[in-house]
């Protein structure tokens, strides 16, 4: 059964990363936020499905990913796949900053801080125009470099997805699960749930850093409304409920799932597409609050690695 | 035993709530290796009193002191770590984590003898066919003895039991005595809130009483029970 799952796994691989040689550009294209949203979608869960710390902000590390990174490439020349992952190092550091305070809020005040400091780092980047181009947006020195993009964007989601599965069927894990479940009973227990918490949040923020840099490397223009919407983490949020919050494969079910169902609905009704997402959202919440993933695993008794 | 410094020693713990004082001066020593009961009618201030001890509330004033070091003061996970396990008066397992993994989680140290040590602990308290259900599916009184095992599984030196036998029928509260005796033969130091006086009777060598959160008597159980200010405590005037 584990054999087999990981042959498929492999084959899934090998057929991604061949997948360029016969794919158009709108395939590649496709994929490539296909991979970003799994890399995003993992991110969160790797913090909020385990912790149970809802992160309401967390295109906030997004944003400054792309920042670091377009910042970085523009104004001081740095190759790219460097400075996307300075950008990974920048949302961490941010992460480390933010965490140590906003980690002792429980509950929906954790939530809104977050919520909060995505808008103070919006405002932040505006209005540092000397550094960022403020409103006006920064632009890349054009760059055809897509095909690389979407190795390291596909990589960048497998390597998230891989901490996942280490993080879900270890002790560390584990662990970080009791603060979900009784984080006063783990603390009694001799869990050091701040430190604990901290470590997952500064893991849960390097993705969307690296991701956010290639972000702006692949788009050549970024500008503060653009990496820093609220959408953004709403949709990454809704991803990893929808495929199984706290699951090592819901997030990237999810991603794919809500991903592929956007691009098809959307390619044909416009309006339609945000109705549907507000039903999945509703209709997640209400019938399956574990995810497609958790469903299967409650019902089959799967182990945690799936 | 009585030249060295007692396992815990409690002495003038003072802990206020706004304008209630919950524990008002509270002292108490206990030697390793027996069982000890904190009795005293509700809102006497046992349950804090257990709070600060453990760290899980911070203390006003006095001191707690595990084998001689000072411990108030110090993080919760802190306190656990150096050998204070507890249970809970309300249940508090990991309702998503299997019963083995409500063990492993609390375990440090080497993994394969920590699942090792998991399993004994869980077939010691009669679970070990439900290694692999989720905590939150199991029974009340499996759940308590999950607790028990899971604080087991911490290896403390000394336990704190919250009320074991509230709201547990007769033949899960056997159980659980039983289980509580065969710590002290394992040679554990045990202490044990409970307002049910036949369980402190049934189990305890030596008993502490809480009243408006000071400590008003000590001594063995037949003692405790004739002692007038513990029924006038208990009973009123």
């Amino acid at each position: 059964m584990r054999r087999a799952a990981l042959a498929l796994l492999a084959l899934v691989l090998l057929g991604l990363a061949l997948y360029p040689r016969v794919a158009s550009g709108y395939g590649i294209r496709f994929m490539l936020q296909c991979f970003m949203w799994i890399a995003l979608a993992q991110s969160w869960n790797l913090v909020s499905g385990l912790t149970g710390y809802v992160s309401f902000g967390h295109v906030a590390f997004f944003g400054t990913g792309a920042y670091t990174a377009g910042v970085l490439i523009a104004r001081h020349g740095w190759p790219w796949a460097l400075a996307c992952l300075a950008g990974g190092v920048g949302a961490a550091g941010l992460a480390l900053l933010i965490g140590y305070p906003c980690l002792r809020l429980r509950g929906p005040y954790f939530a809104i801080a977050m919520l909060g400091l995505n808008e103070v780092m919006r405002v932040c980047v505006s209005y540092f125009e000397g550094v960022t181009g403020g409103g006006l947006g920064l632009s890349l020195p054009t760059l055809q470099a897509s095909l690389a993009i979407y190795y390291a964007m596909g990589l960048t989601g497998a390597l998230v997805t891989l901490a996942a599965h280490l993080v879900v069927t270890s002790r560390f894990g584990l662990r970080l699960m009791t603060i979900r479940e009784d984080e006063t009973a783990a603390e009694a227990l001799g869990i050091p749930t701040a430190r604990y918490k901290l470590a997952a949040f500064l893991l849960s923020a390097a993705g969307p850093g690296v991701v956010g840099g290639l972000f702006a490397r692949d788009q050549g223009y970024i500008e503060p409304i653009s990496v820093f919407p609220l959408a953004t983490t709403i949709t990454m949020i809704v991803m990893a409920l929808f495929g199984g919050k706290g699951t090592v494969w819901g997030p990237v079910v999810g991603a794919v799932a809500l991903f592929g169902l956007e691009e098809l609905v959307w390619a044909r009704f416009l309006f339609l597409h945000q109705l549907l997402f507000g039903a999945i959202i509703v209709g997640v919440v209400l019938f399956v609050p574990q995810g497609l993933v958790g469903l299967l695993r409650d019902r089959f008794r799967l182990p945690r690695y799936v | 035993m009585s030249d060295a410094a007692p396992l815990l020693e409690v002495r003038g713990l003072v802990k206020r709530f706004g304008g209630v004082t919950a524990v008002d001066g509270a002292s108490l020593a206990l030697a390793a290796g027996r069982i000890y009961g904190l009795i005293g009618p509700n809102g006497s201030g046992k349950t804090t009193l257990f709070n600060c001890i453990t760290g899980i509330e911070r203390r006003d004033a006095g001191e707690v002191r595990l084998a001689g070091r000072r411990i108030d003061g110090l993080a919760a996970h802190r306190i656990a770590r150096l050998g204070v396990g507890r249970t809970f008066q309300v249940i508090r397992v990991f309702p998503d984590l299997t019963a083995t993994e409500n063990l492993l989680a609390v375990s440090w140290g080497d993994e394969a003898s920590a699942r090792r040590r998991g399993r004994e602990l869980l077939g010691l308290v009669g679970l070990g066919r439900l290694a692999d259900e989720p905590a939150g599916s199991l029974s009340y009184g499996q759940q308590k003895l999950l607790e028990l095992a899971r604080v087991l599984m911490m290896e403390p030196r000394l336990i704190l039991l919250d009320e074991p036998a509230a709201g547990v029928n007769r033949t899960l509260l056997n159980d659980l005595l039983d289980a509580v005796r065969g710590l002290r033969a394992a040679g554990r130091t045990v202490l044990l809130v409970e307002h049910d006086m036949k369980v402190v009777m049934a189990v305890c060598e030596h008993v502490f009483v809480l009243d408006h959160g000071e400590t008003i008597a000590e001594g063995p159980p037949a003692a405790i029970q004739r002692n007038e200010r513990v029924i006038e405590a208990y009973f009123g005037r």
